[in-house]
């Protein structure tokens, strides 16, 4: 009587089959698209944001009449000590250069530089074109003073840099970069942990899965959905890392391409992990109960590792060789949100990393056992909580 | 054949099942009768993996029913169960898909099965926007999309109003004729009497009594005989040897024959004193059988 059509599926086509259906029914979701909307908006308003800053910050323009080389020389290196970026502008006469100060064309005007009494325009006092001017004025002061003394002034010694952490600024970059990651890492583990729990106890409280059992085994089923809701995780990691590097890129937000992709790739690496480990905590603990209201009550004590390991992460971005954000990178549930930083900041060797790795990929190995053993057990169990011992030595 | 050999499960203290045993053959329907709480759910739930038998087998052609068998079955659970959010074409589709079927024969069956199910034009629909009794033909089509070879069915007709009671009927028929051997539960015993080839009842975790209604009926002791005899006096049936009277309402009487009695022995009596307008073996019907059935378990257990 079987058809030709009919074979026999093996495992793998099963948990293929379940996490199809996993992936088509969720991205059709409206939480999930608004919730994926939210943080592509997220992660672009930041690099507005960091584009905004770094524009307002490191250049001043300043208008001057009656200046000269000389003028505009000294005002350029008084910015340089200043760390700004100082263009000069000449105007003819007092009107034009008050014009401009006025329509915001330049952030200050500067009056007769080599005059007596050297006059500044600006539209509020105390920027930093009120700095550079000074000094730079006092300068050339200084420097006519001592010609017309008769000094002459020998070029001073060239200092000899000796940098001891030439990395200095490139680690506090891939730092913060590594801490966006690590925000956006947070943001699809709590949203895809709650899908895999949601989706256990749809199932659960629908009574479907044991139209699914009758044709599958439960780790199976677990591992579908697991697997198909992680690949789309991973797919929207991809996306927004695709987008955020992108933008970066685009804007100039960051001066070391290289490192800010090894960092994006660091963080999706401990995304795939992170997730391996609350998707499997989720499950276990949502196939206790059986209605939805009932799910935060067994999914908070995860959740909470979860927003501990992201107040460690600010923490660690701040101090990456402090004696907590060492420690708990080691810890396997905080590790994934905890090392990336500490990598980034490059404050982590290379088997610092391989041990936090090692930690991880056993403790999912047993919590994939344990976890996938109360699933079974408890999956048929329907009304009320199942006590977790209950679940463990269940036989069905 | 499909075999149920010696089930026994205990949850605690409480035995459920004490070696429930029945067998049913190609395009046989079965009707599973018990009072609440007797253990169907529980043998079909084993029959489907879903529970472990403390001990016994369910076999389907000789061999002990394993994932690859369940595959073929088609189950609908006493709790029903579909995904609420899902459409239901998309949903029987998957759940062929499950049952083995390629994606495009999938497709295919699951257009059928909801076309033939009066579902046609429900297909984008998501099955929590149906009504019940819509649901309930949703979860038919979901034990029958994958064109299975053996259906068990827990309680199939509860909830459905006449017309759906007549087209799952049909529906469950024509697969017999198919050749699938079709149990289902239920505590209609008028539609398992119309229906069932083969009925059995289930009691205090045993099969109390199982065959045709035909073979129920004649194993069935106390089998009554009606007559009337409007002019007989009364007492006229008590004198007839072998004879006990049930009932006596005027000319109206209702007899038990001891063993070995004629009933043509009782015809001549009654002639003898007139008028015979009724002489008839009385046939339990399917109700009576189930509670002789079940009292009789229960006073000995007691």
């Amino acid at each position: 009587m079987t058809s030709t059509e009919i074979r026999p599926h093996t495992p793998a086509q099963l948990v293929r089959l379940v996490a199809g259906r996993e992936i088509s029914t969720r991205i059709r979701d409206k939480g999930f698209l608004i919730g994926s909307g939210v943080l592509i908006v997220l992660i672009l308003g930041m690099l507005v944001f960091q584009v905004a800053v770094n524009s307002g910050g490191n250049a001043t323009e300043l208008g001057v009449v009656g200046g000269s080389a000389a003028v505009t020389d000294a005002l350029q290196a008084q910015g340089k000590a200043l760390d700004t970026d100082v263009s000069v502008v000449d105007y003819d006469d007092e009107a034009a250069a008050r014009r401009a100060v006025e329509d915001g064309d330049v952030d200050a005007a500067l009056l007769s530089p080599s005059a007596a009494q050297p006059e500044l325009l600006v539209e509020k006092s105390g920027g930093t074109a009120e700095t550079v001017v000074q000094g730079a004025v006092q300068g050339m002061a200084v420097t006519q003073q001592l010609a017309d003394a008769g000094v002459q002034l020998q070029s001073p010694p060239q200092v000899d840099l000796v940098a001891l952490d030439p990395d200095a600024d490139a680690d506090t970059e891939a730092a913060i970069v590594a801490l966006v990651g690590v925000v956006v890492l947070y943001s699809l583990l709590i949203l895809f942990g709650q899908f895999v729990a949601q989706g256990v106890v749809e199932e659960k409280s629908s009574r479907v899965v044991e139209l699914l059992l009758a044709t599958m085994r439960p780790w199976q089923l677990l591992a579908g959905k697991v697997l198909g809701l992680g690949l789309l995780g991973l797919a929207q990691m991809l996306v927004i890392a695709v987008i955020g590097v992108a933008g970066a890129l685009a804007f100039d937000v960051v001066e070391l391409p290289g490192r800010l992709i090894g960092t994006v790739v660091t963080v999706i690496a401990w995304f795939v992990l992170g997730y391996a480990f609350y998707a499997s905590v989720f499950a276990a603990a949502a196939s206790l109960v059986s209605r939805q209201e009932d799910l935060a009550s067994v999914i908070t004590p995860a959740s909470l590792l979860l927003v501990v390991g992201f107040v460690i992460s600010i923490q660690a971005a701040q101090d990456p060789t402090g004696t907590l954000s060492t420690v708990t990178s080691f810890i396997p549930g905080l590790s994934p949100l905890v090392m990336p930083v500490r990598q980034a900041a490059g404050a982590a060797a290379w088997w610092e990393v391989v041990v936090a790795v090692v930690l991880m990929l056993v403790t999912i190995a047993v919590i994939v056992r344990v976890g996938g053993r109360i699933y079974s057990g408890a999956l048929l169990r329907t009304g009320g909580k199942v006590k977790l011992r209950d679940a463990m030595r269940a036989e069905r | 054949m499909l075999e149920i050999d010696g089930l026994y499960k205990a949850y605690g203290d409480n035995q459920v099942l004490e070696g429930v045993s029945f067998t049913v053959a190609p395009g046989q329907m079965f009707g599973f009768c018990g009072s609440n709480g007797a253990g169907k759910t529980t043998t079909m739930r084993i029959a489907m993996g879903l529970a472990r038998a403390d001990a016994g087998e369910v076999r389907w052609l000789g061999r002990s029913v394993d994932e690859a068998v369940r595959r073929r079955i088609g189950y609908m659970p006493e709790e029903r169960g579909l995904y609420p959010k899902m459409k239901v074409g998309e949903q029987l589709t998957y759940f062929a898909r499950l049952h083995g079927l390629d994606a495009a024969p999938a497709a295919r069956a699951a257009e059928t099965w909801a076309e033939r199910l009066g579902l046609g034009g429900r297909r984008g629909d998501r099955v929590e926007k149906l009504s019940l009794g819509n649901q309930q033909r949703v979860q038919l089509a979901a034990a029958l999309v994958s064109e299975p070879d053996v259906l068990i069915l827990d309680e199939p007709f509860s909830g459905l109003d006449p017309v759906g009671v007549d087209s799952l009927a049909e529906a469950l028929l024509e697969q017999c004729r198919r050749g699938v051997p079709v149990v289902f539960s239920s505590h209609q015993l008028d539609l398992v009497e119309r229906l069932c080839d083969a009925v059995g009842i289930l009691a205090r975790g045993k099969i109390v009594a199982s065959g045709t209604v035909e073979e129920l009926r004649s194993g069935a002791a106390g089998r009554q005989l009606r007559v009337v005899a409007p002019d007989a006096p009364p007492g006229w049936a008590a004198a007839v040897p072998g004879v006990r009277v049930v009932s006596e309402q005027r000319a109206d009487v209702v007899l038990e024959l001891g063993p070995g009695t004629d009933d043509q022995q009782v015809l001549a009596a009654a002639l003898a004193t007139g008028r015979v307008t009724h002489f008839a073996w009385r046939e339990p019907t399917l109700v009576e059988l189930f509670r002789g059935a079940v009292t009789d378990t229960r006073a000995v257990a007691a």
